[in-house]
């Protein structure tokens, strides 16, 4: 099958519209991130903690915020998963200005701590202090320890048995889930006298020092504006230096209008989401390239037509495959962001931002750049031999 | 069959049957990383300043005692930063003596005059080799108590924060937070005789002191966690340290409480029953990183063996035997990054890769068959091969799979296809123009090639930088998209030819084809 047949639609035509199109949504972008509210750097940049927490029993957001106003971190940005009402990831960055570095290094694992015992529920404690283990924390060999007076043979597999199901479930409501999953009975009453139930399960835990992210902030920007410098070489190099500047022009546009996106979005830069935009760093170029190899191929073929006609011609034979494949890849980030649960959401939130952007830029503005190129410095349209 | 046709296809054969061999069994050959196994990659930082100011306490004393041995007037002494002491009120008419011994003695350290005031300070090299040691042995230290508590594969080493960094990674850790204070303890045990205590607050337990800290003595706090709590007033010196012990384990007091047991090396054995002999009715605390953890009487003169008692739980006298026998570290740590991923997690995160994996990959199965027909269907032979080649050069290159590399998977299947795409678009252009179809087969490789070589260089280019950027998790996405995008150009290119090869241009007289 096939969409349609080689269209001959006058893109140029339509250059200074796009241009002031991008334009726009730039400029907006970049006031919001100046002026507005910036951009949202996450855990990995700019130091703190990020808390991802399953709770036995729903607790409203509300609840959670009182506990954390308590410590002095009712500023944490709390996001529930799933409307479960269960699960929840609780951002928080300590504005720290204390004056001993080291205790600063440490401040935000220090708080990461203060944060799950404050969720806590009140009646652990006691438990703990009544020399119970949490059953929602124990690890392996202490659960066989526990075990062993009542099945001195199976305690290693029963123990085995057990940590598996939390790990499936992430969370033990009640000891009766184990019997029901199929635990020895006596194995459960043992477990009734010398553990409790803890009120929740931290499922990941992420405390970043202020250090460590500041490195990192560094090192994102060095990699991307390297990744540019790359492309532009490589371009210069296999076309010419008109093709390589447009190229590079045109990632910057698309890295800055994914961007300014995300400012408008509530989301958060972290480490996914930079290698995300590196990856359209590299592959907004994929149609960038195929539309100026068809171009390369064009002027080889029609000496006297003027450049902006082929330019013309070129994105129009080559339009379809432009859009099979950005759909291709589009409908692999879609899946991905749809399918792909929390920890990689973002990044395909970028990569869809991206593969779209990519696709629009390559026509309106790669190749109005390289006509107007051509035009203010008067170069030969003709490639070398 | 044609020469040319006949090793191209053993090639390929080949190459997949490699990939095939290396990557089964998957689950065994395709190593997860920490954020789909669960675990803890932790950055470390060993505050090396602890070290230099260990150094300097110690020769601090050792100064002492030579000055007081050549009848030298000296005043306060005192450590002013790491690496640097001040000796007040000198003889300034000694001066010369003062210099000698310092030569002699003292080679490490520079030292100035100002006035009446002597500044001995460590020599620069000298500094630099002792933070470097101190890094060192903390790593070793680690490396130690990380084994003998049992980590499958686990990752130490040097890194970042200025050399003062050391990254731990442990993979598959179900309980991190036990672990982590395995590592972050610094096991620094001190016996000491207690003076006076324990006591509610500093001022009533100085009271017969009159409100001073003898020279000979220290304020140290309990431990609360042991209920030991108050203060203590205990002798400066230790009787014997954690650098004396033989050996620790976990074992039980006669109320069958855990407790952690010791024996002492010769030379402890002998200091201890000394100061045990000579001191029966009194207390003797022991001391934990600067807390007193418990201060039984001395009933009788002990030798080299003995019991550690506390409100132990059986997980923390285990620990703590451990970590006395690994031996204490150099120098404090802090934890500039932690971070920890539950095994509940990993495991979600991985059904859930592989769900978007699979949905991906069926749209676009369905999507290429439906618009190329029977060419769709060589583009999907060709991308399950990409995905093939792709665990097998995973497993070959031992690269970790990590949530960001499942999503560089993922990429590349939408990627993989693009090359085909390009082929087939430019056959059918040949095919409009009047082609032939083996003509137009081999005009659509050779002219789609230099535009997907050129589209896939700069990815390629992309992802080397966000290598050489990236931590774990990034790196291990950039490894994929690096291999799977170089398969794609074999698959697509090479193999995707060969199939038309061998099903189209083999027919006679062909006059048309599906695509």
């Amino acid at each position: 099958m096939q969409f349609f047949k080689t269209p001959n639609i006058d893109f140029l035509r339509y250059k200074i519209p796009a241009f002031a199109l991008s334009g726009i949504l730039i400029l907006a972008g970049l006031a919001n991130i100046i002026i507005g509210k910036g951009l949202n750097f996450g855990v990995d940049f700019s130091g703190g903690a990020l808390i991802h927490l399953m709770f036995r029993d729903t607790i409203p957001v509300d609840q959670i915020r009182a506990s954390l106003r308590d410590i002095d971190l009712g500023g944490s940005t709390i996001q529930e998963v799933d409307r479960s009402g269960k699960e929840y990831i609780i951002r928080t960055q300590l504005q720290s200005d204390l004056e001993n570095e080291d205790a600063e290094l440490e401040a935000h694992e220090l708080m990461g701590i203060r944060i799950i015992e404050t969720l806590r529920s009140p009646e652990e404690a006691e438990n703990r202090a009544r020399g119970l283990r949490d059953l929602n924390e124990i690890d392996e060999k202490s659960l066989v320890l526990l075990l062993e007076s009542g099945f001195p043979e199976d305690a290693g597999r029963l123990a085995r048995g057990i940590i598996a199901y939390r790990v499936k479930n992430h969370i033990i409501g009640d000891y009766g889930e184990l019997t029901a999953a199929g635990t020895d009975p006596e194995a459960v009453d043992i477990l009734r006298n010398t553990t409790y139930l803890g009120s929740l399960a931290v499922l990941s835990k992420e405390t970043v020092g202020p250090q460590v992210g500041a490195d990192l902030r560094r090192k994102a920007l060095q990699a991307t504006l390297w990744a540019l410098v790359g492309m532009l070489a490589y371009i210069a190099v296999r076309f010419k230096l008109a093709y390589g500047v447009a190229s590079v022009m045109t990632l910057g546009h698309d890295v800055l209008i994914t961007l300014s996106i995300f400012s408008f979005t509530s989301r958060e830069i972290n480490l996914p989401v930079i290698a995300a935009l590196l990856t359209i760093v590299g592959y907004s170029l994929n149609d960038t390239i195929v539309i100026f190899d068809r171009v390369r191929d064009n002027i080889k073929l029609m000496r006297r037509t003027p450049l902006e006609s082929i330019l013309n011609s070129s994105i129009n034979q080559t339009l379809s495959r432009s859009i099979i494949t950005s759909g291709t890849v589009l409908l692999t980030v879609v899946a991905l962001y749809l399918f792909g649960g929390e920890v990689i959401n973002d990044f395909a939130f970028v990569m869809i931002i991206g593969v779209i952007s990519g696709t629009y830029s390559t026509i309106y503005q790669s190749c109005p750049i390289v006509y107007f190129w051509h035009k203010i410095f008067k170069t030969r349209q003709g490639f070398r031999k | 069959m044609k020469k040319g046709l006949k090793w191209k296809v053993i090639l390929t054969v080949g190459v997949i049957a490699l990939a095939v061999f290396l990557a089964t069994p998957p689950k065994e050959k395709i190593r997860l990383g920490l954020d789909l196994r669960g675990g803890l990659h932790l950055v470390l930082q060993v505050v090396t300043d602890d070290a230099l100011n260990i150094e300097t306490d110690q020769e601090i004393a050792r100064f002492q005692d030579l000055l007081t041995k050549k009848e030298l007037p000296f005043g306060m002494i005192t450590r002013t930063q790491p690496g640097e002491l001040k000796v007040q009120d000198i003889d300034t008419d000694r001066l010369g003596q003062i210099r000698d011994l310092l030569d002699d003695d003292f080679r490490n350290w520079d030292y100035s005059v100002v006035g009446r005031t002597l500044t001995v300070s460590l020599k620069p090299q000298v500094k630099v080799q002792l933070r470097d040691m101190s890094v060192s042995q903390a790593l070793e230290t680690i490396r130690n108590r990380v084994d003998q508590f049992g980590v499958a594969e686990p990752t130490i080493q040097r890194q970042g924060l200025g050399g003062e960094g050391i990254i731990v990674e442990l993979p598959g850790v179900d309980n991190p937070e036990r672990v982590l204070d395995l590592i972050k303890t610094t096991a620094l045990l001190e016996w000491k005789l207690v003076l006076a205590g324990p006591a509610a607050d500093e001022e009533s337990l100085l009271r017969e002191y009159g409100g001073v800290v003898p020279d000979d003595a220290v304020v140290i706090r309990g431990d609360p966690r042991r209920r030991a709590e108050g203060y203590y007033l205990l002798s400066r010196v230790s009787t014997v340290t954690g650098k004396d012990l033989r050996n620790a384990r976990r074992s039980v007091d006669e109320w069958n409480n855990p407790a952690v047991s010791f024996s002492l090396n010769a030379d402890g054995a002998r200091r201890f029953e000394r100061t045990t002999g000579e001191n029966i009715g009194k207390q003797l605390a022991i001391v934990l990183d600067g807390k007193v953890q418990s201060a039984p009487v001395i009933n009788a003169r002990i030798s080299g063996e003995g019991i550690i008692q506390g409100t132990f739980t059986i997980e923390e006298a285990e620990d703590l035997s451990l970590v006395l026998r690994a031996g204490a570290l150099p120098a404090s740590i802090n934890i500039a990054e932690n971070r920890t991923i539950g095994p509940s997690l990993g495991a979600d995160s991985v059904r859930r890769g592989l769900m978007a994996s699979l949905v991906a990959l069926l749209m676009v199965i369905i999507f290429m068959v439906v618009y190329y027909r029977q060419s769709g269907i060589n583009a999907v032979v060709a991308l399950v091969l990409n995905i093939i080649l792709l665990a097998g050069a995973l497993a070959y290159f031992k690269a970790t799979l990590t949530l960001p590399g499942i999503a560089g998977i993922i990429l590349v299947i939408g990627m993989a296809v693009d090359a085909n795409v390009l082929i087939f678009e430019r056959i059918r252009e040949e095919l409009t123009s009047g082609k032939s179809v083996p003509a137009a087969i081999s005009l659509g490789f050779s002219r789609a090639f230099s535009a997907i070589l050129d589209a896939n260089v700069t990815t390629i280019i992309a992802a080397v930088f966000l290598f050489q950027f990236g931590t774990g998790p990034i790196k291990g996405y950039a490894v994929t998209l690096i291999i799977g995008i170089t398969a794609s150009m074999f698959t697509a290119v090479f193999v995707s030819h060969l199939i038309f090869d061998l099903t189209v241009t083999s027919k006679k007289n062909i006059k048309k084809m599906s695509i």
